[in-house]
């Protein structure tokens, strides 16, 4: 690696820096969407296409959401401006720990390892049956 | 190899493009969904790629030179049929080499970084592999050498394809002439590329010329009623660097110390294969999609 390369490589982070912060300056007023019931329902449908939903729960924050379909926990949980879904037993989730009102599942998968979802009243009565 | 890098003339563009994008997005003179966290991962992991590259470059740079000296023929540098030659075959290359990067595990492994941010904007172009290398897909121009175009012209060519695909990964832009958009890949035909829509998944490989896509029957129209949706088929759920680079190496890895019986499946199957079909293809998505587009009761296209 000669010094005409670390240079090269200092002024390209430098660069970057500069366009990381005139993103962050860009984006600084917009707020994310947040879920009710109708979108996260939309959402589910696109990410879980084949599944009925037996229930479901918005987090108190809207920033995530977890249906019950049979046997499995259909959750949704935000990153940054996007959404991510993954599929886990329905047992899981009832099973999962909660602390400060926060209910943490991990998914066991590399490429999304957990969501912390804001769900106080968890887990639901009605699904307690 | 050569001292003339199309990449490193570009980037200044790169920098400045990427500016005035996020800029006239903000004062909403055109579209673009910029987001600090995915925009610094993008830009950081394109920084990083130039030196992982470097971890293969002396192999890659070796094996050149080594099929050169064996080539068929002598092909002149200052030929402008040579030129017309190596941009029409680097392009066919390319696209085997994109379209094997997204049908055969091992290689999307290398890949799958790039389509993994959920926005599309100039700066995902930058979202570059740190594994590529490694994954040895630089072997796919070798036959180049071998005919007998000198490595540093294929070397030349392969950094021209790489700058004309960076200012298609825009939604700034609609829709280009016709004609324009038969023959190159445009932004249109490469927002397709990066959706995770079953429709538009693993469409429009090109990297200048879309000729390939219709030639190969893998060319997908833009659709005004399907608007795209970006990123992964299950998006990747963290902004780690590390693991956006290598997850689906050590998902891989997972799943062949789990089953080693059925490692060539693992490895060299289609993204989504497994032994009993737990997970999904794209092809079975695909097929799954338009059987509910087939009974009408397909989800809400955008929601």
């Amino acid at each position: 690696m000669t010094a005409a390369y670390l240079v090269k490589f200092a002024i390209s982070a430098i660069a970057v820096a500069m366009m990381v912060a005139i993103t962050a300056w860009a984006t600084r007023a917009r707020s994310p969407a947040l879920l009710d019931e109708t979108s996260a329902r939309r959402w589910l449908a696109v990410e879980f296409p084949n599944r009925a939903l037996d229930g479901l729960w918005i987090a108190d924050d809207a920033n995530g959401a977890i249906a019950r379909s049979g046997d499995d926990a259909l959750v949704l949980s935000r990153l940054g401006a996007g959404w991510v879904a993954r599929q886990v037993a329905w047992s899981q989730v009832m099973a999962a720990p909660t602390s400060n009102g926060r209910l943490d599942i991990h998914f066991g998968d590399v490429t999304a390892p957990r969501a912390v979802l804001a769900l106080n009243s968890w887990p639901p009565q009605e699904a307690m049956g | 190899m050569s001292s003339f890098d199309p990449v490193t003339l570009a980037t200044p563009f790169f920098i400045l493009t990427v500016i005035l994008e996020v800029v006239l997005a903000r004062f909403g003179k055109l579209k673009a969904n910029y987001e600090t966290a995915d925009t610094a991962l993008s830009l950081t992991m394109g920084l990083i790629s130039g030196t992982a590259e470097l971890l293969t470059a002396g192999a890659s740079f070796a094996a050149a030179i080594w099929v050169y000296h064996h080539r068929l023929f002598t092909i002149p540098m200052t030929a402008p049929w040579a030129w017309i030659a190596v941009f029409f075959l680097e392009d066919l290359t390319y696209y085997w080499f994109h379209r094997l990067s997204h049908e055969r595990r091992f290689w999307w492994a290398a890949h799958v970084n790039h389509h993994s941010s959920q926005h599309y904007n100039l700066s995902t172009a930058l979202r570059q592999t740190w594994t590529g290398g490694v994954a040895g897909t630089w072997a796919l121009w070798l036959p180049l050498s071998f005919l007998g175009f000198p490595p540093a012209m294929v070397a030349i060519q392969k950094g021209v394809s790489l700058v004309y695909q960076y200012w298609i990964h825009t939604e700034a832009i609609a829709r280009l002439p016709r004609w324009f958009e038969a023959v190159f890949n445009t932004p249109s035909h490469h927002r397709v590329h990066h959706a995770r829509n079953p429709l538009y998944l693993d469409r429009n490989y090109a990297g200048i010329l879309i000729i390939w896509d219709r030639l190969f029957g893998t060319f997908q129209r833009e659709l005004d009623d399907e608007a795209c949706r970006y990123g992964l088929v299950h998006n990747i759920g963290t902004f780690n660097i590390v693991r956006v680079a290598f997850h689906e190496w050590i998902a891989m890895a997972q799943d062949v110390l789990r089953q080693p019986r059925h490692v060539l499946g693992w490895v060299f199957g289609p993204p989504g294969w497994t032994p009993d079909g737990s997970r999904e293809t794209s092809a079975m998505l695909k097929a799954q999609w338009r059987a509910r587009q087939d009974r009408g009761a397909a989800g809400p296209a955008n929601p």
